[in-house]
């Protein structure tokens, strides 16, 4: 850490959490029923990695009975906010959720790491800056160096995370797709309506072409869809890390985009876009400038598997798929924002597709945002666990929606030798609907 | 605790076996009991019969308290160490070691998860019936500290009636086998019965062996609805007296309901008084004849609908709202106070009524649910301990429901132990005599009283 901290100041911040906060936190009863679901839990088997820990740890601070110190801030970020204790807690209690205004809090009241700053204040609002970053890693995809580098393990000697976040980059699409889309996309065959498709960091700049599978899908199925320049990030890595100032900055221009363009939904293919845009709401609630546009924007956000679960009508025609397949919730789509049928629904459409539950269903796959560079050991645990549920399926084909689960989920597959592979719920409903209605998109 | 002493727990451990940071230290404060919380000098984490015998050896050289610990959802306080020492967590201790098929019996450690067994056990067509509420929380080690009941209590009686042989430390260190998995055994006294509910107070269990018996055939689940919870209460009687003892007979009353309902959402009516969920199991004629017989004694007493869960999974979803009803009461306020008075079951239309009664005149919310059919109720009063007026005014309440319920020939604690909470209760209901035995029990095992100090005895002087 190094950077020193007044635990004093950051005890006062939180003995301002306002009633209704405060509320919530007492609201836990201590009863338990979050223990077994919380990943972090299952890994370590401790009360300090459980959500009722983490209350408890709060509640502590709040009442002055444990300092806010490193020990404490450091407990902060053992949690993955995968919601999973939401999900099941009988009482209500927003644990994940709480532990986020926890960091908040923390680090509104100690110093920040310049280049964190930069990152989160700056960098993340430029789609091209930060494609402009990725450029020196493209070449080196390019000129096969990963490969060859992970063969005389080179990287391991400059460093172990550089090693390991090589390994889970897929290769590169050489521009963003924010550069090649149009602004907007006609819809194929009879009109249905006018979607806007909110891109996301992660799918524009890793998973492009993912998102044209996205594209290809919703075109297909009479939507039009507009693409407003100038995109920013949803917000979701600056709220993880405590962040709020600029997140709204951010929030308040995405909106406003969408705004000015007469869309009735607007639809996002990443998990944890869709949870933060539909947050938008409560990110504004006592900005009265700007609740009545939030509450209007968060309203028409839908995740993709949500919209298409309505939107492919019966007069769908999927092609038969024989395939054994599992879908991996990604957190913040099932817990997040309960969006947990449509997805099934939608793949259990699809003629000769054999539908396996996952064991254990809802739980993590330790991807969880940056967590899986953070705090790599206990994510790989998280991980082991989730590659042999998904063994005991006999699935050749993991489904998920997420661009997080779809790198670590793939990261699995390499380095535990699986016989599955990966796919966005997208990129699977296109090939199914392919030889019907569906082509695939032509610019570049 | 003091540094050294510390160290030289975490050198004859291992570092990872010992917690004692503040973080740390707060997390095992507490169980499920609300406004209890102390905080331990230091917490062990048992991955082995030695791990415990080492730390109990180490707690005996330093004069420390020892409490054990399973998963913490006691709620009576029975895992949080009133006089701090040593926190012994046994829930890594957590294989299932033995399922002897062919003489049904099972053998786990004290850490395993009450429905990883059930799961494990009924893999085999076998079956433990004792299901606390928390059975997915729980330990097999707590629930035999607690003698904990269950929704199929009423035909199957509870943990301690399943408990064959035990591994139990003492707490010099040293460690005694009593019990065999023979169906009839009486060498001597029988410890097993002792140690059974004795909330970690005589010993601490290693090994624990219990009796299984053959999964039931068929079942049937029906979820009774009524318009005064009055009627549910008489229909329990009704169906005992019918000589019908089902496998499980449930109550919830309105406010729990409506509770319930918010959080699963199942679609259980919200206008109705009380509800019973009623199960009987066995083979398929006795079940067809047990149904006809609960048809009678419901409809004998107003039922407003009787419905039959359709299958396995409708039922399966009727129980976990049941399961729920403690968690969901609880978000109805901040602070959540549950007891758990029972009363013989012909007694159980005057204890609701009395209930009602209280919750008016104190003008408080008290919502009722519980195994019914065991006479057994959770009064729940969802209330907010910020406000120490109102808090006054519960504890008064549950004050005159106890003494009610002792007077209708009853007991303080079904199920939840005696712990910290009820020890104040337990001399007005047992009497001086046979708190003086008990003393004299716990004295045999723990001369020094530094096992879980401060339970079951209002001050803990040997
Ligand atoms: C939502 C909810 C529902 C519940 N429903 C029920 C119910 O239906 N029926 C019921 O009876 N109870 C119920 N309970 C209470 C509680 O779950 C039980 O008492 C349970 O048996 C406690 O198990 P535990 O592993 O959490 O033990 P803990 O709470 O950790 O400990 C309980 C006691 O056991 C002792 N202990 C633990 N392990 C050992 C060991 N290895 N050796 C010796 N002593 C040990 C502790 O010292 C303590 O005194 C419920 C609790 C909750 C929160
Ligand atoms: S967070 Fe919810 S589920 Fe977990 S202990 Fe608290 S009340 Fe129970
Ligand atoms: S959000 Fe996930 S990791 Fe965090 S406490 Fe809840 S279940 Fe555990």
């Amino acid at each position: 850490m190094g950077r020193s901290i007044d635990p004093e100041k950051i005890s006062k911040a939180f003995a301002t959490l306002d009633a209704h906060d405060y509320g919530d936190v007492i609201q836990c009863m201590r009863c338990g029923t979050c223990l077994p679901t919380c990943p972090t839990y299952r890994t370590d088997g401790i009360e300090t990695q459980s959500p009722r820990g983490r209350m408890a740890m709060i509640r502590a601070v709040i009442d002055g009975r444990l300092p806010a110190s490193e020990e404490f801030i450091e407990h902060m970020y053992h949690c993955l906010d995968c919601r999973n204790c939401q999900s099941v807690c009988p009482a209500g209690v927003k644990v994940g959720e709480l532990v986020l205004e926890a960091r908040h809090r923390i680090e509104e009241n100690r110093p920040q790491p310049r280049l964190k700053r930069l990152l989160l204040h700056h960098l993340i609002r430029d789609q091209r800056g930060m494609s402009r970053l990725l450029t020196p890693l493209r070449w080196l995809q390019a000129a096969r160096v990963p490969s060859l580098a992970r063969k005389y393990g080179i990287l391991k000697l400059i460093s172990e995370d550089l090693e390991f976040m090589e390994a889970l980059l897929p290769p590169l699409p050489a521009r963003p797709l924010s550069e090649t889309i149009p602004e907007e996309i006609p819809a194929r065959g009879v009109v249905k309506g006018r979607v806007g498709f909110f891109l996301g960091c992660a799918m524009n700049l890793i998973f492009a072409e993912v998102s044209r599978a996205t594209v290809d899908v919703l075109s297909g199925a009479g939507y039009t869809l507009i693409i407003p320049k100038g995109q920013q990030c949803c917000g979701a890595p600056n709220i993880a890390e405590g962040e709020r100032k600029t997140c709204r900055e951010m929030a308040e221009h995405n909106m406003r985009l969408f705004a000015e363009r007469d869309v009735d939904t607007i639809v996002t293919d990443c998990a944890a876009c869709g949870s933060e845009l539909k947050g938008y709401r409560e990110l504004f609630r006592s900005r009265s400038g700007l609740a009545g546009m939030s509450e209007q924007f968060s309203g028409k956000t839908q995740d993709i598997s949500e919209f298409l679960s309505a939107a492919l009508g019966p007069d769908a025609v999927f092609r038969p798929m024989d395939e054994v397949v599992c879908f991996h919730d990604p957190c913040h789509s099932r817990h997040a924002q309960k969006v947990l049928r449509q997805p099934r629904e939608l793949l259990r459409r699809i003629p000769g597709v054999v539908f396996q539950d996952l064991p254990d269903e809802g739980q993590c796959c330790g991807s969880a945002g940056v967590y899986n560079i953070t705090h790599r050991e206990r994510s790989m645990k998280i991980l082991e666990a989730k590659v042999a549920a998904i063994g005991r399926t006999g699935a050749r084909r993991v489904i998920t929606s997420n661009p997080g689960c779809l790198m670590q989920l793939q990261y699995a597959r390499m380095r535990w030798r699986q016989d599955w592979t990966v796919s966005h719920i997208t990129e699977f409903l296109r090939e199914a609907l392919e030889g019907g209605e569906i082509a695939r998109s032509t610019f570049s | 605790m003091e540094h050294n002493t510390l160290r030289k727990l975490q050198e004859l451990l291992g570092r990872g076996k010992v917690l004692a940071s503040e973080a740390e230290l707060l997390c095992y404060s507490y169980d499920a009991t609300p406004r209890v919380s102390h905080r331990p000098d230091a917490v062990v984490r048992a991955f082995s019969e030695e791990d415990i015998r080492v730390a109990l050896e180490f707690a005996a050289a330093e004069g420390l308290p020892v409490t054990a610990r399973g998963s913490g959802t006691g709620l009576s306080g029975g895992s949080t160490p009133v006089k701090g020492g040593i926190v012994l967590l046994t829930t890594a201790m957590d294989r299932i070691l033995e399922i002897d098929a062919d003489d049904l019996s099972v053998t786990v450690e004290p850490g395993a998860i009450t429905a990883r067994l059930h799961a494990a056990v009924e893999e085999k067509g076998l079956f433990y019936p004792p299901d606390p509420a928390s059975m997915k929380i729980s330990t097999i080690g707590g629930n035999v500290a607690e003698n904990s009941g269950g929704l199929r209590g009423l035909k199957y009686g509870i943990t301690g009636d399943y408990v064959m042989a035990l591994d139990t430390f003492l707490v010099d260190g040293s460690k005694v086998h009593y019990g065999t998995k023979c169906v009839k055994d009486v060498a001597g006294y029988n410890l097993t019965k002792l140690l059974v509910g004795s909330e970690g107070t005589l010993g601490i269990f290693s090994k624990i062996t219990l009796k299984l018996i053959p999964k039931p055939q068929s079942k049937i689940t029906f979820l009774a609805l009524y318009d005064d919870v009055l009627d549910a209460a008489r229909t329990v009687s009704a169906i005992i007296s019918r000589k019908i003892i089902p496998s499980t007979l449930e109550l919830m009353d309105s406010v729990t309901i409506n509770c319930v309902e918010d959080y699963v959402g199942i679609g259980l009516p919200r206008d109705v008084a009380a509800l019973l969920l009623i199960e009987a199991d066995g083979h398929q004629e006795v079940v067809r004849e047990e149904a006809a017989g609960i048809e009678q004694a419901c409809k004998a007493n107003r039922v407003r609908t009787l419905r039959v869960a359709s299958d396995a999974a409708e039922s399966e979803k009727l129980f976990t709202a049941r399961r729920n009803a403690l968690s969901a009461l609880a978000r109805l306020k901040p602070t959540t106070i549950l007891e758990d008075v029972t009363v013989p079951r012909p007694a159980i239309p005057e204890m609701m009524a009395a209930v009602r009664e209280t919750a008016q005149k104190f003008g408080l919310t008290i919502g009722t649910f519980g195994h019914a059919g065991d006479g057994n109720l959770h009064p729940t009063c969802p209330t907010d301990e910020r406000d120490a007026d109102e808090m006054r005014k519960v504890e008064e309440a549950f004050d005159v429901i106890f003494r009610k319920a002792i007077s209708l020939g009853g007991t303080i604690s079904g199920e939840h132990g005696t712990g910290v909470t009820k020890s104040k209760y337990l001399p007005h209901m047992i009497g001086p005599k046979a708190i003086e035995v008990m003393r004299r029990v716990k004295s045999a095992f723990d001369p020094e009283g530094r096992l879980n100090p401060g339970k079951i005895f209002l001050e803990d002087s040997p």
